[in-house]
This record gives C-alpha cells, structure tokens and sequence, in this order.
C-alpha cells in the first residue's frame, strides 16, 4: 500500500468520524462544559491549597492542568482503539470492515490517529483555556514537547494496539483502559508528585510509561528545560516504544486470525 | 475455469460456557456448521445455496470472504487461499452484508460508499461515479443524501449490495438479498444478478426463495445440517422441481406435518 492511498485512506476516516461527531449535537457543547468544570474545580483547588505548594518546583495549577490533561489524552488515546473495535463490533461494521482490502491492522491504526486527532484537539482546547483564562505560566521547549509527544503517542498507540486484542480475545478490553484509567492513575503522579508515594509505590510507578510522559511534559512544557535534562525521560519512553509497539502489533494479529477461526469476531 | 472452490471444509464453533454455568443452562460442546464440504464454482455462474435455518449456507459465505477461517480443508477464490492469501482474496470477493448493524447510522447512504468504496482502493477519480452508478443500480439515488438510521429494512438490503458491488469484484456473496424487498423490487434485483452474470462476476446466493433460485440461478446446492446433500444445474428448472429436488435433498418432508406436505405440493 502505497503512501497516498494510506493518506486517502486516513481522509476518509477522518471525514467519518468528524460527521459522525457533529451529528452529534449536544456531544460537542458538553465535552467543552466538562472541561471548563473540570479546570475551574483545578483553579480553585490550587488557590485553596495556596502558592506555598510548588511540586517539582512549579505552580500547583499549571502542575494539575499538564498532568490531567496530557493524562487524559494518553488514556482517551488507548481507550479510542479500544472503541474503534468496540463500536465496530456493536453495530456490525467490524466483520465487514475486515473484508475490504485495507488489511485490518492498518485499518485499525488508521482509525486510533483519526481519534488521537480528535483528542488532541481537546487537549489544546484544555490547555489554551488553562492558559489564558485561568493564566497558567507556560514556559516551552517546543522541540522537547514535540519529542516526548511523539513518544508517549507511540506508547498510547501500543496499548490501546493491546487492548484491542484483549476485546478481540476476551470481549472484555475495558479491562486494559481501567487498569491505567483507575488501577494506575494514582501512581503516574497526574495530581500530585511521585515523591509523596512509599518507596515500594514510586519503583512500580516507574514502571508505568505514563510517569516518565507526565515528568517530561511538564519539565517541556512549564520549565523550558534544555535536551541533555529530558534526555532521561526520553530515552525511558523510546526503549517502551521500541518493546510495546512491535509486541502488540503481534498480539493483535495473533487475536485476530484467532476470532476468524473461533467465529467470534463480531462478539461483544 | 473455477472462481469458487471449496475442498473438503470443516468448521466448527466451540461453545465456551461461562465460569460459573451452574447458575444458568449454557450450551457446552461444539456445533459442526460444515462438514467436509466440497463444492467449485465456475467462473460467471450463479450458484444458489439452499437450506434450512442452521444448515450452513451463511458460514459458507463467511467462509469465502475470509470473515471465518476453516478448521479442516481449503477455500480458493480466483485461486487464492483464505488462509495465506487473504488481502488477495478480498480484492476480489464483496459480500452483501444488509443487516442495519452493518453501517455508519449517522453516514448518508453516498457517505457510507464512499467511506467503503476507499478502503477498497476504488481510486479517487472514479469513486464518485462509482458511487452514483451503484446507488442507481440499486434504486437509492433519491435516498443518496438521506442519513443511513432512516432507512427501511428493505433500503438497508439494497445499500449492502450497493457496497458489494462498489469495487466490481469477480466473485459477489448474498445472504438472502431479497428478505425485505417488496415483489417488484425483488425481480428487479434478480434481474441485476442475472446482469452481474452475464457480465463475467460469479455470484453465491443464499435464499430460501425457490422462486428466487429458478429466477437466478445456474446451479443449486443443497446444504443440510453442514452436509452438502444435493448438487444439481438449474436449467429449465421450474419451482416445482426445484423445491422437490430440495426435500428430496434434505429429508426434511419427512418431518412436516401433514398440513404442511399439502400446501408445498
């Protein structure tokens, strides 16, 4: 498959999920309410707590709005393939979308970016808004922010690629998104730093790829820290790259010809 | 020249019952859908699958258009095996799937082909057309426009041989393709299939229609509990013949009540 028919391709999922979302109506008008609810409780949280509170050495407010918000994203990025499959699977498309001629796992790719896409406009809505209307100082290594973007999308990728296969075989892949959604929250420090956890605590939550996202973003995004300091960080999220995503690609194959010869694929 | 063979296939579904199934009465075993089937068809023929409910006519379908793999024996389309060379396989084969559970509900009809009509590589310059040709082969150009959630059964049935016939495949798959269509929609959808024929795409049409197969049809298999059980030419076939050739072929009168052996003879 050449580039401009992936491109093509990714168009028309693009164009399908858009119209399928603004049909949608109220969809839209609640998500941007959600939010503002959401940064205004953060806002007044950090003030009632008060400046004296500075994690990492930063502000607490820009401290929640870089953690929750580059934390939803990564999680609403794994939980995307998981409902791209999930939906398929309820309203039919999935068996015939896997008789087109786009292979399947392509299909699937295509459909998490068409997703990621959509949460990434949700996580500039959420930080401009923190930024100009709460005024949350921002002080960006772009080129770093755009590196361990990168990265921890990768990483998404391979999980949500994994909880895909989990819905396949199990038709329970919620297990994954709430595994990192509320099993691990608490460890990846999105609302407080990693230092406050036991030492047993702090050693599994860096085994979370999502601790070393959340570390990095905010040291890119809130203190313009130069390369060789973020070098840790990146390094971290390259070696889970290079581990998860080949893996999971495998297991998703694996599940696949698996539900084919089972005849479950369309179970949910 | 054959588009379709099936060699010796078996499938079977594994009934997995739930941990805790003293709390209800799940099935366990396995159901045998196909049993050591073996059938070819013959590039541009129209072949008919009959059988009752159960019988194996839909895993038949899933079977070639790769959505199944078989536990035992091949499955060839143009040559190609559904289990090693499946990305050629679907290039070739489009299966009318007309469930509403098969479609984007908040897509348009020309909305939905399209977005199909790319993942099947349609190229870009043509897809437009392509689209409009298969809505007016299908009767759907005045409801192009309309979003899918609004459609009648029968409209969901013409959409989904609309979408099997997008990419011009050589081998074309119908699960009961006139279930919902009213009289004069279903002769002329059985026209259309005559036409497919005629133009060089092999067709495998699922019914319970003896009307339909005589209309369509170049052969009839009969299927039966899994078991091909009758394989015949459809030629100056008439209903009559063709629905006695099916009860022969299945045993089934044997089992009918006796009101019911009246009214079908």
């Amino acid at each position: 498959m050449n580039l401009s028919s992936l491109c093509d391709k990714l168009a028309a999922i693009l164009r399908r999920d858009l119209l399928t979302a603004i049909r949608y109506r109220t969809g839209f008008m609640l998500a941007a309410t959600g939010a503002l609810a959401e940064l205004a409780a953060f806002y007044y949280l950090s003030r009632a707590i008060g400046p004296g509170f500075r994690p990492e050495g930063m502000g607490y407010f820009p401290f929640l709005l870089v953690g929750t918000g580059f934390y939803t994203f990564l999680v609403m990025g794994v939980h995307s393939f998981l409902a791209a499959v999930q939906e398929a699977q309820q309203n039919g498309t999935l068996e015939v979308l896997m008789t087109t001629s786009t292979p399947p796992p392509v299909l699937v790719f295509l459909s998490a970016i068409s997703a990621f896409a959509g949460n990434t406009v949700n996580l500039v809505f959420y930080l401009v808004v923190g930024l100009l209307v709460f005024d949350a100082p921002l002080r960006p290594n772009l080129a770093g922010c755009i590196v361990i973007f990168a990265l921890s999308m990768a990483i998404a990728i391979a999980i949500g690629i994994f909880a895909a296969a989990v819905q396949l075989a199990t038709q329970k892949g919620s297990a994954v998104v709430w595994a990192l959604g509320s099993g691990a929250w608490f460890l990846t420090g999105t609302m407080f730093p990693v230092a406050a956890l036991p030492k047993t605590l702090r050693y599994l939550s860096g085994l979370i790829p999502i601790t070393h996202s959340l570390d990095g973003m905010r040291l890119a995004l809130l203190q313009d820290v130069p390369f060789p300091v973020l070098a840790h960080e990146i390094l971290i999220l390259a070696l889970f790259s290079i581990v998860l995503l080949p893996s999971s690609l495998a297991i998703f194959s694996y599940t696949l010809r698996r539900a084919r010869l089972q005849g479950t694929l369309s179970f949910y | 020249m054959h588009s379709v063979v099936l060699e010796s296939v078996t499938k079977r579904f594994r009934h997995r019952p739930a941990l805790f199934n003293w709390m209800g009465r799940e099935r366990t075993g396995e159901t045998c859908a196909l049993e050591n089937l073996s059938l070819s068809v013959p590039a541009g023929k129209v072949l008919v699958l009959l059988g009752p409910n159960g019988s194996g006519k839909t895993t038949t379908l899933k079977l070639i258009s790769t959505m199944l793999l078989p536990d035992a024996g091949r499955v060839l389309v143009e040559g190609a095996n559904t289990l090693k060379e499946t990305d050629s396989v679907r290039r070739h084969v489009g299966f009318a799937v007309s469930t509403e559970r098969s479609f984007f509900p908040r897509l348009s009809a020309r909305e939905n082909l399209e977005f199909f009509a790319t993942l099947d590589d349609v190229s870009r310059s043509h897809r437009a057309q392509k689209v409009d040709e298969v809505l007016a082969l299908t009767g759907l150009t005045e409801s192009a426009d309309t979003l899918v959630m609004k459609f009648s059964s029968g409209m969901y049935q013409r959409l989904g041989m609309a979408r099997a016939l997008i990419k011009k495949p050589s081998v074309i798959l119908l699960d009961e393709p006139t279930r919902s269509l009213d009289p004069g929609s279903a002769v002329h959808f059985w026209e259309l299939v005559r036409g497919l024929s005629t133009q060089g795409s092999t067709v495998i049409l699922a019914t319970h229609n003896f009307n339909e197969g005589v209309a369509v049809g170049d052969l009839v298999a009969v299927l039966y509990r899994g078991v091909l059980t009758g394989l015949r030419q459809l030629a100056s076939t008439g209903v009559d013949e063709l629905r006695s050739f099916y009860f022969r072929s299945t045993g089934e009168l044997q089992e009918v009540p006796e009101m019911a052996v009246r009214s079908v003879s």
